[in-house]
């Protein structure tokens, strides 16, 4: 395909300048009249609602593209993608329920859905209202603090361990491994961390199996000791349920942390939005959806086509990787006015920072509970907070998004 | 042509003429009724498309499949008239249809 004039746009999604502000980047991609070629990544960036929601919903386009290759290219994958020497990392982390798909992916899927319904996810606001109102307890006395590590970053990892069955003791080894595991994933990953990652996911691995073994003989009520009962019904795979369970506790920890970092900053930067939400409580709801819409966390997947295909107006064959920037499309004015504006009343909003389709995050109810119960708590508490860093740094990098940290002053009421 | 009518929680009513073979949802989406936000986009994986279907609409629906009815049972204030819009596909038959929204979705 030719390259246009165009297609000499400024794209560093590693510059700090990205990071600081992703959003005219994502404008300035958005008003290209066909999908963006970054080549550093072969991949096809779509910037457009339409494209973006297009694509997340088509059966065909897939998160591998094992179909589409042979055993002999799929080795020269993975060697490019430098996991060809992390066997556990192969085992549990490059196989799960977001990376299969069709008949996999839908089994592995149901063996864990109900778990991740909104009856059943309304059932942890007693644990999630206890555990922030313990933490504030611990905070309370200090004038200044850093609401990322200070604060956040608790919630979520003990939340869901709490749900899978981890001891609540054990909760903050999770959080280290669960980090260090998506090490592999970090902007210029080096053999360093490719070698902490490895280690990291053969840690957790005996973890869990230690944790199953004592699920065996003593059965809870809680996520791990029902997988265990799957798998001992032949529905799952020892494997498949190690890796499930990574999953799950990683999904739980990194991303809701940034979202509750980035949500505290946009409610911080635009203070009569605080302030309404602060006189109106019934709109938490709306607010959270904002929250997400404006700074979605995981603000980028990819999908392989399976099939030769029209995206974007534009013709592909199959194989061609698409990068889904759902950063880009939640500001997509096509979709909604003022995109750029932070408005916690925003209804309807149907934004797509939970992606679309059988990938639909499992999780987004328990992340919705999480920020419905902090923010609520906060506002009710805290009458007076202030940011002491305007401008707080935020993660580099295309696929993550939120602030490394963010230091504020607070009073309670 | 289709007429459904929402009903969403504050009592507002919202007439809207559906084409056989969309979804409910869409049709609801399309037609800006509050609280249908349908966030997976039709792929029975989020729940955010609960609505309540009053009336001969019930008896002329099919039953839940095995992915919906999961869904239904753990959705927030689940009733015997609980359905997933974006698993029901609009035809003729459907003609006045009475959907109301729930409560928690608004």
């Amino acid at each position: 395909m030719p390259l246009t004039s165009s297609d000499q746009l400024s794209f560093d999604p590693l510059s700090q300048a990205f990071a600081a502000d992703p959003y005219p980047t994502y404008a300035a991609l958005r008003e290209r009249a066909h999908p963006y070629y970054y080549e550093d990544v072969d991949t096809w960036m779509l910037t457009k609602m339409a494209d973006v929601e297009n694509v997340a919903l088509d059966k065909t386009m897939l998160r591998g593209n094992d179909d589409v290759l042979t055993a002999a290219e799929r080795k020269a994958q993975q060697r490019k993608m430098n996991w060809h020497d992390m066997p556990h990392h192969e085992r549990f982390v490059q196989f799960n329920l977001l990376e299969s798909e069709g008949d996999v992916h839908d089994r592995l899927r149901k063996l864990v859905f109900r778990e991740f319904t909104p009856g059943m996810i309304l059932k942890q606001r007693g644990a999630i209202q206890a555990f922030v109102d313990k933490l504030l307890a611990e905070l309370v006395g200090q004038n200044e603090i850093d609401f990322v590590e200070d604060f956040a970053s608790h919630i979520p990892g003990h939340i869901i361990g709490r749900m899978l069955g981890v001891p609540d003791e054990d909760c903050p080894q999770l959080r280290v491994w669960s980090e260090n595991v998506v090490r592999f994933f970090n902007v210029g990953c080096d053999d360093n961390d490719k070698r902490i990652a490895e280690q990291a996911t053969e840690d957790f691995y005996l973890y869990l199996l230690d944790l199953l073994k004592l699920r065996e003989t003593a059965p809870h009520d809680d996520l791990l000791s029902r997988m265990l009962a799957q798998k001992q019904d032949g529905l799952m795979t020892e494997d498949e349920l190690i890796a499930t369970s990574m999953l799950i506790l990683m999904a739980g920890h990194g991303s809701t942390i940034d979202v509750l970092g980035s949500g505290m900053h946009s409610l911080l930067k635009f203070p009569d939005q605080r302030i309404k939400l602060r006189d109106d409580p019934s709109l938490i709801k709306t607010a959270v959806q904002e929250m997400f819409r404006y700074e979605a966390p995981l603000p980028y997947f990819h999908r392989f086509a399976t099939q030769d295909c029209t995206v974007g107006g534009q013709y592909f064959t199959a194989g061609t990787r698409f990068g889904l920037l759902y950063g880009a499309a939640n500001r997509d004015p096509a979709r909604f006015d003022a995109p750029d504006t932070f408005d916690v009343t925003r209804s309807p909003n149907r934004h797509v920072a939970f992606g679309g389709g059988t990938h639909f995050c499992l999780g987004n109810h328990l992340a919705r509970l999480d920020m419905d119960v902090i923010f609520t708590t906060l506002n009710e508490r805290f009458t007076d907070v202030q940011l002491v860093d305007a401008r707080p740094e935020y993660k580099s990098g295309l696929s993550v998004r939120g602030p490394k940290s963010l230091q504020i002053a607070w009073k309670e009421v | 042509m289709t007429k459904v009518t929402f009903i969403e929680n504050n009592g507002n009513r919202i007439e809207a003429i559906a084409e056989v073979g969309q979804s409910l949802m869409q049709v609801a989406v399309n037609s800006g009724v509050s609280g249908i936000s349908a966030e997976c986009g039709g792929a029975c994986a989020c729940g955010t498309c609960h609505c309540y279907v009053v009336g001969n609409g019930l008896v002329t629906l099919p039953t839940p499949d095995g992915d919906e009815a999961d869904m239904i049972e753990f959705v927030i204030d689940p009733k015997a008239n609980s359905r997933l819009s974006c698993q029901i596909a609009i035809t003729p038959d459907l003609d006045g249809l009475i959907v109301h929204i729930p409560a928690s979705q608004t």
